[in-house]
């Protein structure tokens, strides 16, 4: 999960992400305490996730596992994701 | 705080707990009546709405715990409903669920369940896990927790005299919860470890549930590595270490 820092491909940071757009978790990086942290969130590998507003370039709300959840900017820089067409 | 009530046919105690949004506060409302107040936690600002009810001839006091999605030592609210559940050790706690989205919301209960909590699942949402054609089993799930789940709708009340009920035989019923998550032979070996070095402190493992101790020491959690640092010596605190690594 805690992956070393490089961009793999096709994935990238859920906070590019438009509004409307939908994605899967493929990893999450930063310290331990913040990747713990936004899997207690639902932010889990391969969880399903759509940007439900994005407010550039301040917070995002985010649809995952069943439920709305606030992320500032910078906690969305170090989610990546891979696009998907339909949930 | 053990010797409030355990098992004197007296006073019981039931903390509610679950995460935001699954209709927590209607249910300690339903449960309740019009009798809550609202309170606060010692030296915290985190609130906490205390109420009863009598069902059955037997009076329960209700708390109302933050709702959360984890209980970390990192985020207040979390720490003030562990702290409550670890420290004050209701005699029930009622995990409430959200029936349509079991996936996040069991996360929660199984940190219960490693907390050794006597617990009574409240399944709610029932009504819209019916329209949207989720199949439950309930006792299946129930056996699996270990745990009696009642399916309730709070915005009608329906199951709320059963989830009273229940409350009242979990408090009064001694047997523990038996389920416990498996973390794989790499971490039940580390939890192996660390439970001997634990099993040389009996009054520390009277008070805390001894796997949860374990587990919280791999996760490195502040708060317990905190406690251990005061409680054990250096050559008890070095073999822990050894198995959590040092930081």
């Amino acid at each position: 999960m805690n992956s070393g820092g490089s961009i793999s491909g096709g994935s990238l940071p859920l906070a590019f992400l438009p509004e409307g757009a939908k994605a899967t978790v493929s990893d999450i990086q930063g310290e331990k305490s913040i990747v713990g942290h936004l899997a207690d969130m639902g932010f889990t590998p391969s969880a399903r996730i759509m940007i439900l507003k994005s407010c550039p370039p301040g917070a995002m709300l985010v649809w995952v596992k069943e439920a709305r959840i606030a992320l500032g900017r910078g906690m969305a820089m170090q989610i990546l994701v891979n696009e998907i067409e339909e949930l | 705080m053990s010797t409030k009530t355990k098992d004197t046919g007296e006073q019981i105690t039931a903390a509610l707990i679950g995460n935001p949004n699954v209709g927590k506060t209607e249910i300690f409302n339903r449960l309740t009546g019009l009798s809550q107040r609202v309170g606060n936690f010692p030296g915290v600002t985190v609130e906490k709405k205390g109420g009863r009810f009598i069902h059955q001839g037997q009076v329960v006091d209700v708390v109302d715990l933050p709702g959360t999605y984890s209980l970390t030592a990192k985020a207040l609210d979390e720490l003030v409903a562990r702290d409550f559940i670890v420290e004050e050790k209701p005699n029930v706690v009622v995990d409430i669920v959200d029936g349509t989205s079991l996936e996040r919301n069991l996360y929660l209960t199984f940190l219960l369940m490693e907390l050794d909590a006597n617990l009574v699942i409240a399944l709610n949402r029932w009504d819209l896990v019916k329209a949207r054609k989720i199949n439950v089993d309930l006792d299946r799930l129930s056996e699996l927790l270990g745990a009696p789940i009642v399916a309730t709708v709070a915005t009608t009340g329906e199951g709320l005299e059963d989830l009273k009920s229940s409350i009242i035989k979990v408090a009064h019923d001694q047997k523990k919860s038996k389920a416990i998550l498996d973390y794989g032979n790499d971490v039940e070996a580390g939890i192996k470890s660390i439970s001997a070095v634990l099993n040389e402190k009996p009054d520390l493992l009277k008070r805390y549930p001894p796997r949860w101790l374990a587990i919280k020491l791999i996760e490195r959690d502040e708060r317990v590595l905190e406690k251990a640092n005061s409680m054990f010596s250096g050559l008890q605190m070095a073999k822990i270490l050894e198995v959590i690594g040092y930081e």
